[in-house]
This record gives C-alpha cells, sequence and structure tokens, in this order.
C-alpha cells in the first residue's frame, strides 16, 4: 500500500509533464478534426442586387465566403479567392452586416471572386450559420455544410481542410 | 422609392434592438428576467478568448444577447436555448459542462478524490 | 552602453550561480565543510547582489527612456508619468519575468542569511535556490531577454504601455502576486534540502513558518488586487471568473493556506509531518505550473502573455524537474517520515487533517476543471468550456464542509478527543441562529439559490461559532487566540458577501437619448441621462456621459466614459462606479443606436465592499499571528 501510493505521488506529476509536453509540441493550426455536417441553415435574404437568393444556388459544390467592406483582412484572402474562382470553384459571397453601396462599390474596387454576394445587413444568415466575424469560409456540398474556416482563408487551411472533403466529393460513387 | 426608404428607416429602426424602448430586455415576470441574465452569464463569447456574452461587448455577443432575450420570451427552456446557441456556435458556448459522457469524470472525480483522501488518511491513522 | 552593463551583470550572476552548483558538486555533495559553505554563500550573495544592480539599471534606462532597449520601446513612452515607466517594466512577460526573478533572489537571499552558519541545512538550501534561480535566469537570458536591443539607433519614440494597464491597482498586482508566488521558494528548498539530508530528528518548521506566513499575506493580497482591478476596470461588474489565470493563482493560495494549518499542527503536536512537508513542496510546484500556463499561451485567457511554445517547453522541463526532484525524494524518504504521535480521532488534529483533505480536493477540482478542455481536445478534437457553473457547483458543499469543521474545531483539543457534549454544544447554537437568520434573508429578499445559500450558511456558522467563542471567552476570562479567530472572521464575511452578492445583485439594460430619463424600480426611481459630450484629454479621446440617479431617496451623479487612446488606438470604457456599505452602483455606457440613443448597462452590486474588507480582516489576522509567532 505504502509503495503503492508513494509511486502514485510521483507518477501523476510525471502524467501531467508528459500531457503538457504533448500538447505543446503539436502544431494546432492545422489539425484535422472531424467535423458534422449540417444542413445550411434556411434563409430568405436578397443579394447585392436586389433579388432574391434562391436554395438551388446551393447545391453542388459551393462555397460561401463571408466578408464585407469594413473587413480588412478579407482584402489579404482577396488574391487567394480570386485565384480559387479562376480554377473554375464556384464562391458564393456572404455580405455581412455591410451598407449594400459599400458592399457594390468595394467589389467594383477590387474584383468580385464571387457568382453572387447574399446581402446579410442585420447578420441574420451568419448568426445561423455561427459566425462570428469576417472572414470565414464554409464548404458547402449538397447543401450541407462540411468544413468551416474561421479567419483568413490560405492555401495552407485549404490544402488541409477543404481540399480533401472536395476531392472525396467529387470522386464518382 | 419614397417606400423603399421609409421601409429601410422602419427596417432598421427595428432591428436596432428588440424593442426601442427605454428598457433594452423588457420582460413578462422577474422570474424570466433572473433567468436571462443567469443563461447569459453561462453562455462562451464566442469571439473573445474568454468571458461569458454577460460581459462582453462584441457585436456577435450583442446579437447572442439579443437572440437568448427573444427566445426566453418566447418561452423556450434554458436547455432548448442552450442547444439554439451551440448548434450555431458549437458546443463549448456552454460554461457548463453537460452531464454525459466523460463529463461524468469531470462532475464527480472530486468527489472520489475527497472520499479516496479521508481513506488514505484513516488507514494512517489508527488512533 | 549602459544597457549592455545591465544584461553583463545578468549574465556574470547567472554564471557565478552555475559556479555554485558545480563547485558543490565536484567537492562531495553532503558534509558542510566550513570553507565550502563560506565561499558558497559569498558567492551566493555577490551573484545575489549582481541581479539587483542590473535590475536597478534597467529602472533607470525605463525612466531615462532608452527605446534602444526593445521591450522598453514596445511597452513605454516619454508621455509616462515617471510611477507607469517603472510599472511598465513589468506589464509583459519579458519585464514581469525579470521581476519574478529579483523577487526569487531577494526573499532567498534574506532567509540564507537568516539561518545560522552551523545550521544543518544551510548548504543545502542554498543549493536548492542557486539551482531554481540559475534555471529561471538562463529562461530569462536565453528565451526572454529583457535586454534586446533595437539596432543601429534604437525607436524615436515608445509604442506605448497597454492603456488598460496605466492603472495604480494593476500597477502593484503583480509586484504582490510575485512576492506571494515566490515567497513559497523558502518552504520548498528548504523542505528538500531537509529531504535530502536525511537526518529526521532536526525540527524545520520553527525556520520556515514565519517566511511561509508572510509569503501568503502577499498572495492574498495579489489575488485580490487582481480581482478588485478586474472589478472596476473590466465594465463587466464581476470579480472572480473562474479564468485559467485566477485559477493558478487560487490553487497555490489553497496549498499556502493548508500548508499553514497543518504546519501548526506538525509543529504543536508532532503529527502530520509529511503532510505538512508535501504541501510546503506543492505551493511552489503549483507557482511553476501557474507561471507555465500563463507564458506559454497554452490556454485561452484574457491574461495569457505572447505564445510561444518554446518558451513554453523550457518552463514545462524546468518546473518539472524541479517539483519532479522535491517529490520524488519526498516519495523515497516517505517510509522514515513517520511522525512520532498519530492523530486521535475526533481532536483538534483530525480536524486540521480533514482541512489539508478539503483544500486538496479543491486543488484538484480547480486542475482538472483547468486541464480538462485541453484533455477533451486532444482525445476528442471536440471543444468544452469549464466555467463559473462548474467550479461553483464543486465549490459550495466543499465550503460547507469546511465551516462545519471550522465551528467543531473551535473548541477542539490538542492530542485528545473532544467529548460528545462539548461538540453538540459547539454546533446547537450557530446552527439554530444561522437557519434562522438564513429563514430571515429569505422572507425579506424572497430569492433562493442552493449554491448561494449554501454559502450563506458557510458563512454564518463560522461568524455566529466564532462570535459566541469570542464573547464566552471574554466573559470567562479565557485565552483566544486574536490572529487565528480574526482571520476565519473574515472568511466567514468573505462567504456571506459572495453569496449574498450573488442572490441580490441584479442588472438593467437602458436605451435613452440624451435628455431622456427612465424610472427603473422603487430603489431607482428616476435615471435620467443628462447630457454626452466628447472631450480630448492628453492621451486619448473622451466620450463622457452624464447621468443622474435618485436611487433610495437619494442622488447620485455618475460619469461613464469610452476612450480612444492615441498611441494604438485602443477602446476601452470606463465605468461609472458609486460605492456605499450595501451596494455599489455601477454604470457603463454601450453604444450609440442609429436612431441617435445610447445604450447603458446598469449593475447594482451588493456587498462588494464587504468582499475586499474581508480580505483586509485575514491578512490583519495574519499579522497578528506572524507577530506572536515573532515575539513567542
Amino acid at each position: 500500500m505504502n509503495m503503492f501510493l508513494r509511486s502514485l505521488i510521483v507518477l501523476l506529476p510525471v502524467l501531467i509533464l508528459v500531457f503538457f509536453a504533448k500538447i505543446l509540441l503539436v502544431d494546432d493550426e492545422i489539425k484535422f478534426k472531424d467535423f458534422e455536417s449540417k444542413n445550411f441553415p434556411e434563409f430568405s435574404l436578397n443579394d447585392l442586387n436586389g433579388d432574391p437568393v434562391r436554395a438551388q444556388s446551393l447545391d453542388g459544390i459551393k462555397l460561401v465566403n463571408v466578408w464585407a467592406s469594413w473587413c480588412i483582412t478579407c482584402l489579404v484572402e482577396h488574391p487567394f479567392l480570386t485565384k480559387l474562382s479562376g480554377q473554375n470553384f464556384k464562391i458564393i459571397g456572404l455580405n455581412y452586416k455591410d451598407s449594400n453601396a459599400k458592399a457594390v462599390a468595394w467589389l467594383e474596387k477590387h474584383g468580385s471572386p464571387f457568382l453572387f454576394s447574399i446581402y446579410d445587413p442585420r447578420g441574420d444568415l451568419a448568426f445561423d450559420l455561427g459566425v462570428t466575424g469576417a472572414p470565414e469560409t464554409f464548404l458547402i456540398i449538397d447543401r450541407k455544410i462540411v468544413a468551416h474556416i474561421q479567419g483568413e482563408m490560405t492555401q495552407k487551411k485549404w490544402d488541409a481542410i477543404f481540399a480533401p472533403k472536395i476531392f472525396k466529393a467529387r470522386q464518382p460513387s | 422609392m419614397i417606400f423603399d426608404k421609409f421601409f429601410k428607416l422602419a427596417f432598421l429602426i427595428s432591428i436596432a434592438l428588440p424593442g426601442t424602448s427605454q428598457m433594452l430586455y423588457e420582460f413578462e415576470s422577474s422570474q424570466q428576467e433572473k433567468r436571462f441574465y443567469l443563461l447569459i452569464s453561462e453562455i462562451r463569447c464566442p469571439k473573445c478568448t474568454s468571458g461569458s456574452i454577460a460581459s462582453s461587448d462584441a457585436p456577435v455577443s450583442r446579437d447572442l444577447k439579443n437572440k437568448v432575450y427573444e427566445l426566453v420570451l418566447s418561452g423556450a427552456t434554458d436547455q432548448e436555448i442552450k442547444f439554439y446557441v451551440s448548434d450555431r456556435f458549437g458546443d463549448f458556448s456552454d460554461y457548463r459542462p453537460s452531464m454525459e459522457g466523460a463529463n461524468y469524470f469531470l462532475w464527480f472525480s472530486p468527489f472520489a478524490v475527497f472520499i479516496l483522501l479521508i481513506i488514505i488518511f484513516s488507514i494512517k491513522r489508527r488512533v | 552602453m549602459i544597457g549592455e552593463i545591465a544584461h553583463f551583470l545578468s549574465l556574470s550572476a547567472a554564471v557565478l550561480f552555475g559556479l555554485i552548483l558545480i563547485f558543490n558538486f565536484f567537492f562531495y555533495f553532503g558534509k558542510a565543510s566550513p570553507n565550502q559553505l563560506v565561499l558558497s554563500t559569498r558567492l551566493f550573495n555577490q551573484a545575489c547582489w549582481l541581479v539587483f544592480f542590473s535590475f536597478g539599471i534597467y529602472i533607470y534606462l525605463a525612466i531615462n527612456d532608452d527605446f534602444s532597449i526593445a521591450y522598453i520601446a514596445s511597452h513605454s513612452n516619454t508621455q509616462l508619468p515617471v510611477f507607469y515607466k517603472i510599472t511598465s517594466i513589468w506589464s509583459a512577460h519579458e519585464g514581469s519575468m525579470f521581476l519574478w526573478i529579483v523577487f526569487l533572489i531577494a526573499w532567498s537571499i534574506l532567509f540564507i542569511k537568516s539561518l545560522d552558519q552551523n545550521h544543518p541545512l544551510k548548504k543545502l538550501t542554498l543549493l536548492m535556490l542557486s539551482l531554481i534561480i540559475l534555471g529561471f535566469l538562463l529562461f530569462l537570458l536565453l528565451t526572454s531577454n529583457p535586454f534586446e536591443r533595437i539596432l543601429p539607433f534604437g525607436a524615436l519614440e515608445g509604442a506605448d504601455i497597454n492603456p488598460v494597464l496605466q492603472d495604480p491597482a494593476l500597477a502593484i498586482h503583480p509586484p504582490m502576486l510575485y512576492l506571494g508566488y515566490v515567497g513559497f521558494v523558502i518552504s520548498f528548498s528548504f523542505i528538500t534540502a531537509y529531504l535530502v539530508n536525511g537526518n529526521f530528528s532536526l525540527q524545520w518548521e520553527q525556520d520556515i513558518k514565519s517566511w511561509s506566513l508572510l509569503a501568503w499575506i502577499f498572495l492574498t493580497i495579489g489575488i485580490a488586487l487582481g480581482s478588485w482591478w478586474a472589478y472596476y476596470e473590466l465594465g463587466w461588474g464581476g470579480y472572480w471568473f473562474w479564468d485559467p489565470v485566477e485559477n493558478v493563482a487560487l490553487m497555490p493560495w489553497l496549498a499556502a493556506t493548508a500548508f499553514m494549518h497543518s504546519l501548526f499542527a506538525s509543529s504543536k503536536s508532532n503529527v502530520l509531518k509529511a503532510w505538512t512537508m508535501f504541501l510546503g513542496i506543492l505551493i511552489f510546484s503549483l507557482s511553476l505550473f501557474g507561471a507555465f500556463i500563463v507564458r506559454s499561451g497554452i490556454i485561452d485567457s484574457v491574461h495569457s502573455f505572447a505564445n510561444d511554445p518554446q518558451r513554453g517547453l523550457y518552463l514545462l522541463t524546468f518546473s518539472g524537474l524541479i517539483s519532479l526532484f522535491a517529490i520524488g525524494v519526498f516519495a523515497y524518504r516517505l517510509p522514515a517520515l513517520n511522525s512520532s504521535n498519530l492523530v486521535v480521532t475526533g481532536s483538534k488534529e483530525s480536524f486540521l487533517s480533514m482541512n489539508n483533505i478539503l483544500m486538496i480536493t479543491s486543488i484538484f477540482s480547480i486542475f482538472l476543471g483547468v486541464t480538462y478542455p485541453l484533455i477533451i481536445e486532444s482525445i476528442y478534437s471536440e471543444k468544452v468550456s469549464i466555467g463559473p457553473p462548474y467550479y461553483n457547483s464543486i465549490f459550495a458543499p466543499l465550503i460547507l464542509i469546511a465551516a462545519i469543521f471550522i465551528m467543531i474545531s473551535i473548541d477542539a483539543l490538542w492530542q485528545r478527543r473532544m467529548s460528545f457534549r462539548t461538540f453538540i454544544l459547539s454546533i446547537l447554537t450557530p446552527t439554530i441562529l444561522s437557519v434562522l437568520t438564513i429563514y430571515i434573508i429569505w422572507k425579506i429578499t424572497n430569492v433562493f439559490s442552493v449554491l448561494a445559500f449554501i454559502g450563506i450558511l458557510s458563512g454564518l456558522l463560522i461568524l455566529f461559532s466564532y462570535s459566541i467563542k469570542i464573547i464566552t471567552n471574554f466573559i470567562d476570562k479565557k485565552y483566544i487566540n486574536k490572529g487565528s479567530a480574526i482571520s476565519h472572521i473574515g472568511l466567514g464575511v468573505l462567504f456571506l458577501a459572495i453569496s449574498l452578492n450573488s442572490i441580490l445583485s441584479y442588472e438593467k439594460n437602458l436605451n435613452l437619448a440624451p435628455g431622456q430619463s427612465i424610472a427603473i424600480n422603487d430603489s431607482l426611481k428616476d435615471f435620467s441621462f443628462k447630457s454626452i459630450k466628447v472631450l480630448e484629454a492628453s492621451n486619448h479621446d473622451v466620450i463622457s456621459a452624464e447621468v443622474s440617479v435618485i436611487q433610495d431617496n437619494r442622488s447620485l451623479s455618475l460619469n461613464p466614459q469610452k476612450r480612444k487612446y492615441t498611441t494604438r488606438g485602443q477602446i476601452t470604457s470606463e465605468s461609472a462606479i458609486k460605492a456605499s456599505v450595501l451596494k455599489d452602483t455601477y454604470l457603463t455606457i454601450g453604444d450609440q443606436l442609429d436612431n441617435g440613443s445610447w445604450t447603458f448597462s446598469l449593475k447594482i452590486n451588493y456587498f462588494i465592499k464587504w468582499i475586499w474588507l474581508s480580505v483586509a480582516i485575514m491578512v490583519f489576522g495574519m499579522l497578528l499571528t506572524i507577530f506572536k509567532n515573532k515575539t513567542s
């Protein structure tokens, strides 16, 4: 009993140390977590031109990118999005808590990688998606959210999180 | 055109807050009010490094507070409200860990440790 | 140039500490040959003074705006008052680490001096301290160098301290806290030295008692200052959130409290020696763990310093090795550490053991709460949050059990079992009075919360039992341990104040345009938003609101503000607080809405002053105890 207790007293701190060392040494950023896919929430919003957005526009493989004219990081990821749209990935913008006029002006100034942008000035749809700020990007496959990136979209994040799911979706079933 | 502007104005005023009365959150009873304030103290701000939505000024916190207010008023239970929030923002939005699975260890191990220490102490003492 | 001198002094100190260790290692670790000890002590003192001078020069550099030093450039500013130029030194990682080391050395040099030259443990303690100091010095110089320069010309102007830190409470909070944290290196090193030495007929408790009690005071004040600052600065009206960084300060405090009580039993009755030694080692180990958690960025907290895995790894390894060494020696020597007496059931010592058990359980719960999210994330890749609901639920029953045992142990006897009659009498009156009082409170306030009422009961049990004891002992002219009584009364007040605060406080969110007013409830008959102005101050722009409130038929004027600091563009909120005996009226401005009105958050917080008062009472009681200990 005594021996057991004594070894326990030493073993516990050792386990704690090893545990923390492991956490420190694992690169957190690109941990591939299993994401529970959920249905894209229902919404009835217009696009920046004032036309209602149809739910069917989310069919197939789509990216939904949350952006705003006041968002500085959105400008940083903009070239990457442009590159993606050039590679024929379909991106739908979600204009978040912005003014229609400013959003349109921003797109005119910087170019639009989007098929169109959903106008969400109150952030209702964004709220239902769990958006906490801009930029964020969702991967939608057949109207289901299968992946979610918060913050700037980079090649690294794309390769680790979105690309594998897209690749899988494109396999003939 | 004018209708558009009017609509937008009314729209903006009405979306500014739930009700433009002087009390931001008006309740039907003090119980309801207490429930609301308790709930927002247990829901984590999704954007902050730490802290509840009650203590945060971030835009998403404000949206969440308004939403919780609406839900409380509509009669949803605490459970339903928390589920509504974690459905959108993830399980870590709830500062109260649920009573399921691995969390049983979390909730009951302090008690177990307490008993264990008493046992260890009792064995070593013999008078 | 001067910065280089300071840097050199610290480096030399590190070399000297290293030399002490190498020197002793080669010349037989064990028997204290007088010359060895004399040389080691001299080197030790010299090394300590080198660091003091180095830090002194650093302060000089900060006051004189030497922006060729990168750290000073990123945290200070020519426009700062001298006081804040100095306090900016410990406003971030490198500088605060430097301060930590200075305090470590201050405690060490004083303690070593206090040990008689012939003291059998002097050399081992000195070696242990040198090892710890060297480890931290190397950490500072190798991974977190405060002396790094911006070459070739330095910055023209400093980046300015975070405006949130330009605050007197926040200026003294780290020094107080660190003095507490590192003060327990004394008990850690001395006990480890004792264990390594192996002569268990030596008395060790007296040598470290006063030092530990003093360190406890600093730790208590340090934690309270942090809580006080959070209350009036952060705008949320709360004073404790069970945030990981608060928790890692609370754990050593709990261990220290347990240690002191256990030390009492150990020195008085020769019991619980092993428990006491274990606790003495645990305190500093938890301090090290806390330093690691805060500075490695591993846990999300508003309080975290820079996120740097390399620093984290160094701290983890170093703290881990030091703690493991001490714990290992303890475990190794455990069989030989039999206390000469056994604890009698129902004696004062047995109740003090319960205290140890409760404290260790609390520490375990907090530790679990802090690490659980990390564990879950690494196993299941899920994120969970642990917050006040968990901690409050776990702590409520623990503090009730603690209160009951405090109540019982007042009349407990040393080494003798308490008679059943005494037991019943000791709990009867306080319990009846407490239950009555709770009933009255419930009737008056008309609120009920299980956890809060457990807290109220705990506080009342302690207060009533001590009040009765003091009165009866005064009448019978019997001895009262004043220090202990006062500290425990302080604890009772704390439990009571926290619990009442949680059930009585409330919040109202308002939306008013300038010139508007509203009647809120019976107590707040009028809340009038008089005006709002935009002003300019030396380093910030201000939006200042004037509000006048009629509360309890008295008129209060409140002036909440929002500030935008020019240097960093940071926006802070300055809440307006009017504190009275019973409650604090706490007003924060929100945002302006599209229609020109402003939102306000009005919080009425009850018994806040009593929380701060209770800490003062506890500290006062401890001061009396130290004084009595020193003069006996």
